[in-house]
C-alpha cells in the first residue's frame, strides 16, 4: 500500500511549511524491516499502559511468553532522570503564561496544540466557514473553537493533567437505553468494573476514600458501587483505593458548612422541577498519599525518593515539581528498567524487550484494506527527525500486533492521513470534550485560597438523574487557585490594587497593598461546571491538503460546536451557582477592579469561546479531554473498534485511547481510558501468537 | 550586606532597599531574605537605563531622609510616587518585587525617556518569580514551588503579620 505513503520530499512539498533547520527531505534509512511482536504508537499512559498490561498477563501464560515491543514517541524524551526534571519545572517557573504547555516546548516537527492559540474562525452567514483559525496548530473551522490542548512529548498529555480519576457512573454506560440520548456502550459498568481497579491500583495509584463518593445513580450507597468480585483482594468484596484520600481543602471544609442543607431546585421543560441536594465529595485523584495496606506509592522517575507524597506545590497542571501525581513517565520507566532492550545476559531469565523511541513521528499506517472490506496492517512508517539540519529519516517497522495509541485526535489525523479502518466513516467524529463553565467569587472570609492540588473536591450531584433525557450532565469542580484560572490572579488582582494604569501614579502600595492582597486573594474562590458533551457526527477532525505540518504531517482540521442538548444546561448551571453563591451570602454582583464579598461572574461576548443561549452569553472552556474519535460498538457500520478496542476494519490494529469511547459521561476520561486499555492488554496477551519476535517463526513482510 | 554598608545612606543599593521597603511593605530583612535585592537593583538599571535609575534613586534618598525627619511617607509620595517621571517606574517596581515579572513602562514614558531592549514583559527569572511577594501576602506559596508540606491546605490559612 505504497500508495497510501505520505511524500514529504519532491513534487508534493509544495504544500508544506517549511520552518526553522527543516529541509523537507527524506532519507529511506537502510536495511530491511525491523519486526516486534507488537509495535506502539504514542508513549502516553495509553500506550504505557497497554504495553505493561501485554507484558505482564503474557508472562502468566503457560508457556510464558515475552513480547519485545516497541514504542514510537513522536515528540522529545522528556526527563527520565530527576535533575533534567527539574529543568522543565524551571521552564515553567519562568514562563510568562503558564499555561498546561508552558513547560513543555515542542519541537518544529512535532507540532502540539496550545491554549493560547485558540481563537474563533469567522464564519459566513450560511454557517460554512468563511475564514479558518489556523494560527495555531489546529486549524479550527468553528462554528467554536476548540478549547483544548495535549502534550506531545514522552509522557504525553498526564505530563500537565490534574489527576483527577472517577470512575463512569453506570448509566453512563447506557444513555441510549436509559435516557434516549447519545448511544449505549458494548461494555457495561460491571464488565469495566474489574478493570477500574486494576487501573486504579496497578498503573495510575489512586488517593480515595470510598465512604466519601457520594454520587447520584449508584442506589444511595458507595459501597455497593465500589463493591469488587476480587474477593481474594478485597475480602467480603469491600473495595478501598491503594492510597487513602487527599485531603480536602479548607476551602472545601469552608463551603460545605456553609451549603449544608441546600437544595439547588432547577426548572426544566414543561415546568418539571428538579431537585438536587447539595453535597460535597472528596474526589478521586492520581496523586500520592498515605498507602493502604499493600501499595507501594510510586514516586519520581529515576528517584522514587521524592515525590511519595503530594507536598502541596499547588502546580499539578502543568507540573508537580515532585512528581506526587501520576504521570505516564512513571509507567515507561518502569518498563524500561525492568525490560531493556537487549538479549538476556548469562544466567538472566528470558523476559520481555521494550524499546522506546522517542523524535519517531508515525506517519502512515500501511495496510491492504480495500473500501469496505478487512485487510491488514502490514507495517508502520515513521519518521525520524532530528531538528538539526539533517533530513528526517523514514524506516517503516513491522510487528504482529499493533497499537495507536496517539490520543484522540492524532490517532484519527493518522488513521484518515493513511486511509485505514475507516469502513465506518466514523473515523474522527463524535469529538467531545468537557465545556466547562466557570463561576467565581470572593467569600466573606479568608477560605486559604492558591494552597493545595488544584482540587480536592466537587459536587457531583448533577451527574445524574432524569433531567439527562432533557439536558445535559455536569459535574461541578471546586478550585483551590482562587481566580488563577478565571481572572488569571493573583497578577490582575495586583495590577488592579496597583493602578495608574492612565494616571502613572501607583494607587496603592507599601503595607497598604500588602494588607489589602491579604484580604482579597485568599478569599477568592471559583467553580468549574463541567458539562458532558453529546456525540455528533459533525464534531469531527479531517484532514486538507492544504495544511501540513514540517514534517508534511496533516494538521488537525477540526469542526466544532456544541448541540441544543449541551446548551440547555448552561442555564442551569448558571442558575445552580447562582442558588450556591447565594447561601455563601456572596450573592450581590460585583465586578473587578471593585473587591467585595460578591459574586463576579461574568462572560463578556467578545470571548473566542463566547457561547449564546437563549439570548444569554457564557463562556466555555476545554477541560483538556479529547475523546469520541474513534467509537466502540458492536457495530462496524457504526463504530470503529470493537469492545476491545481492535479495529473492525483490520484486526491487527488496537486503536486505544479516549478516543474508543462512544460516550463522555461527566467524569474525567484517562481512568475510564486507562481501564479499557488494561482490557485490551489482557486481550493482546491472550492473542499473541507463540513465537517470539527475536526469533520469529515465519517471515511477515509486507 | 554588612551594616556599615547599611549606614551608607547615600549607597545607590542602600536606597535602592529603602525605596522597595516602602513600596512593598516589606521589612529590610523580609526582602534581604528573597536573596533579589541585587539581582531587582541590576534590574531596573538595565531596563530603565543607568541614568535614569540614578536620578530616581538621588529623588528617592533625599525624599527617604525627608520622611526620616519628618516621620511621615509625604515626600516619597509627592516627590516619587506621584512624579511624572519616576511614577511608572515605580509601578514596575512594584510590580517586579511582587510577581517577579518586568511589566514595560508606558508609551508616554519611552517618548520621553526612550526604551532599553529589555522593556517588555517577561519573568525576570525563575528565582524572581519564586520570591515574589504577592504570594506571602496571600498567606499562600508560589504555584510550583516552596511547597508548604502534605495536608497544609487542609489547614486554617493564616497570614503573616504586615
Ligand atoms: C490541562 C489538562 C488537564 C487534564 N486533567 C485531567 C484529569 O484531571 N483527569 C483526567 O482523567 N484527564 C485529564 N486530562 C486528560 C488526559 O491528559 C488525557 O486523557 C490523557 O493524557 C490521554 O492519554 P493518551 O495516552 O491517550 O494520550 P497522550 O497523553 O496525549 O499521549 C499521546 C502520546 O502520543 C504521542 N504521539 C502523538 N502523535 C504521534 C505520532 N504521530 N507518532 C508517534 N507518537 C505520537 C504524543 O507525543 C504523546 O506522547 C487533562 C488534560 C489536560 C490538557
Ligand atoms: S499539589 Fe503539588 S505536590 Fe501535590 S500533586 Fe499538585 S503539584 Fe504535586
Amino acid at each position: 500500500m505504497h500508495e497510501n505513503l505520505v511524500t514529504v520530499s519532491g513534487g508534493k512539498s509544495g504544500s508544506m511549511k517549511t520552518t526553522g533547520t527543516q529541509t523537507g527531505g527524506v532519507q529511506p534509512s537502510g536495511g530491511g524491516k525491523e519486526h516486534f511482536d507488537i509495535v506502539i504508537v504514542g508513549g502516553g499512559i495509553a500506550g504505557a499502559t497497554v504495553a505493561k498490561t501485554v507484558i505482564e498477563q503474557a508472562a502468566t501464560r503457560s508457556p510464558a511468553r515475552h513480547p519485545r515491543i516497541l514504542i514510537l514517541e513522536a515528540g522529545r524524551a522528556t526527563a527520565m532522570s530527576a535533575d533534567k526534571y527539574d529543568t522543565y519545572v524551571q521552564s515553567y517557573q519562568q514562563a510568562l503564561a503558564k499555561v498546561p504547555n508552558s513547560p513543555y516546548p515542542p519541537t518544529v516537527s512535532a507540532p502540539q496544540p496550545d491554549v493560547l492559540d485558540i481563537s474563533r474562525p469567522v464564519m459566513g452567514e450560511d454557517g460554512t466557514t468563511k475564514i479558518p483559525a489556523d494560527n495555531g496548530y489546529f486549524v479550527q473551522m468553528g462554528p467554536l473553537p476548540f478549547g483544548s490542548d495535549y502534550a506531545r512529548a514522552l509522557g504525553g498529555t498526564t505530563l500537565h493533567w490534574l489527576g483527577t480519576c472517577l470512575r463512569l457512573l453506570p448509566n453512563d454506560f447506557r444513555m441510549d437505553t436509559e435516557y434516549g440520548r447519545g448511544v449505549d456502550w458494548p461494555i457495561t459498568y460491571d464488565e469495566l468494573k474489574p478493570y477500574y481497579e486494576r487501573a486504579e491500583w496497578d498503573i495510575i495509584g489512586v488517593s480515595a476514600d470510598v465512604g466519601h463518593q457520594y454520587y447520584p445513580g449508584i442506589g444511595g450507597d458507595p459501597a455497593k458501587y465500589f463493591k469488587s468480585k476480587n474477593t481474594g483482594k478485597f475480602p467480603d468484596g469491600v473495595y478501598h483505593f491503594p492510597m487513602e484520600e487527599i485531603p480536602s481543602s479548607f476551602l472545601d471544609e469552608y463551603l460545605a458548612k456553609k451549603s449544608a442543607g441546600l437544595v439547588v431546585t432547577l426548572k426544566g421543560d414543561l415546568g418539571r422541577e428538579y431537585t438536587f441536594p447539595i453535597k460535597i465529595s472528596n474526589t478521586p485523584v492520581g496523586r500520592n498519599s498515605t498507602p493502604t495496606p499493600g501499595y507501594q506509592p510510586v514516586g519520581a522517575v529515576g528517584n522514587a525518593d521524592q515525590g511519595q507524597r503530594c507536598e502541596g506545590n499547588s502546580s499539578c497542571i502543568p507540573i508537580c515539581p515532585v512528581q506526587a501525581k501520576y504521570n505516564a513517565l512513571k509507567t515507561l520507566y518502569e518498563l524500561i528498567v525492568k525490560y531493556p532492550d537487549r538479549e538476556p545476559r548469562e544466567g538472566e531469565k528470558e523476559k520481555a524487550r521494550v524499546a522506546v523511541r522517542s523524535q519517531c513521528m508515525a506517519s502512515n499506517v500501511e495496510h491492504t484494506q480495500l473500501p469496505k472490506k478487512q485487510g491488514t496492517v502490514t507495517g508502520i512508517t515513521y519518521l525520524k527527525y532530528s531538528d538539526d539540519g539533517s533530513p528526517p529519516v523514514r524506516a517503516t517497522v513491522t510487528a504482529d500486533v499493533y497499537v495507536l495509541a496517539a490520543n484522540a485526535i492524532e490517532n484519527a489525523t493518522l488513521l484518515l492521513a493513511s486511509k485505514a479502518a475507516n469502513s465506518s466513516g466514523e473515523v474522527g467524529r463524535n469529538l467531545m470534550d468537557h465545556p466547562l463553565l466557570l463561576t467565581w467569587g470572593l467569600l466573606e472570609d479568608n477560605a486559604g485560597a492558591y494552597r493545595g492540588p488544584g482540587s480536592t473536591s466537587g459536587i457531583p450531584a448533577f451527574r445524574d438523574g432524569p433531567h439527562r433525557s432533557e439536558r445535559t450532565a455536569f459535574r461541578v469542580e471546586i478550585g483551590n487557585w482562587g481566580w488563577n484560572f478565571p481572572e488569571n490572579a493573583p497578577y490582575d488582582t495586583v495590577h488592579d490594587l496597583v493602578g495608574g494604569a492612565g494616571t502613572g501614579t501607583a494607587q496603592l502600595y507599601g503595607r497598604a497593598l500588602r494588607k489589602r492582597l491579604g484580604e482579597i486573594l485568599p478569599n477568592q474562590f471559583r467553580i468549574a461546571w463541567e458539562l458532558e458533551q453529546d456525540p455528533e457526527p459533525t464534531n469531527r477532525v479531517t484532514i486538507d491538503e492544504r495544511y501540513k505540518d514540517s514534517l508534511g504531517m496533516y494538521r488537525p482540521v477540526i469542526h466544532y460546536d456544541l448541540s441544543e442538548y449541551v446548551r440547555a444546561s448552561l442555564p442551569w448551571a448558571a442558575e445552580a451557582s447562582r442558588q450556591l453563591f447565594e447561601r455563601l451570602g456572596i450573592g450581590a454582583e460585583v465586578r473587578r477592579p471593585e473587591y467585595k464579598p460578591g459574586d463576579y461572574t461574568h462572560w463578556d461576548a467578545n470571548d473566542p469561546s463566547a457561547v449564546t443561549y437563549d439570548g444569554q452569553t457564557y463562556w466555555v472552556r476545554g477541560a483538556g479531554h479529547v475523546v469520541g474519535t474513534h467509537r466502540m460498538g458492536e457495530d462496524p457500520e457504526h463504530s470503529v473498534v470493537d469492545g476491545y478496542q481492535r479495529s473492525h476494519d483490520l484486526p491487527n490494529l488496537f486503536i486505544v485511547g479516549c478516543g474508543s469511547m462512544p460516550t463522555l459521561g461527566t467524569s474525567n476520561p484517562t481512568l475510564t481510558m486507562t481501564a479499557l486499555a488494561i482490557r485490551t492488554g489482557d486481550h493482546i496477551a491472550a492473542q499473541l501468537p507463540t513465537h517470539t519476535a527475536a526469533q520469529p517463526k515465519e517471515k511477515k513482510d509486507a | 550586606m554588612t551594616t556599615t554598608e547599611l549606614s551608607n545612606r547615600s549607597d545607590p543599593i542602600v536606597v535602592f532597599t529603602d525605596l522597595s521597603v516602602e513600596l512593598t511593605g516589606y521589612d529590610r530583612v523580609e526582602l534581604a531574605g528573597t536573596g533579589l535585592i541585587e539581582q531587582h537593583y541590576d534590574t531596573l538599571l538595565r531596563l530603565i537605563g543607568e541614568r535614569e535609575a540614578g536620578h530616581l534613586l538621588q529623588a528617592a534618598a533625599e525624599a527617604l531622609d525627608a520622611d526620616r525627619k519628618n516621620h511621615n511617607g509625604e515626600a516619597l509620595r509627592t516627590r516619587v510616587i506621584e512624579s511624572k517621571l519616576y511614577g511608572p517606574v515605580i509601578i514596575s517596581l512594584i510590580k517586579l518585587w511582587y510577581l517577579g515579572s518586568w511589566y514595560p513602562l508606558p508609551g508616554s514614558y519611552a517618548d520621553v525617556n526612550g526604551s532599553t531592549a529589555g522593556d517588555v514583559e517577561h519573568v525576570v527569572s525563575a528565582q524572581a518569580y519564586r520570591e515574589g511577594l504577592v504570594w506571602s501576602a496571600a498567606g499562600a506559596h508560589p504555584m510550583g514551588a516552596k511547597a508548604p508540606g502534605w495536608g497544609s491546605w487542609a489547614e486554617a490559612p493564616a497570614l503573616p503579620s504586615a
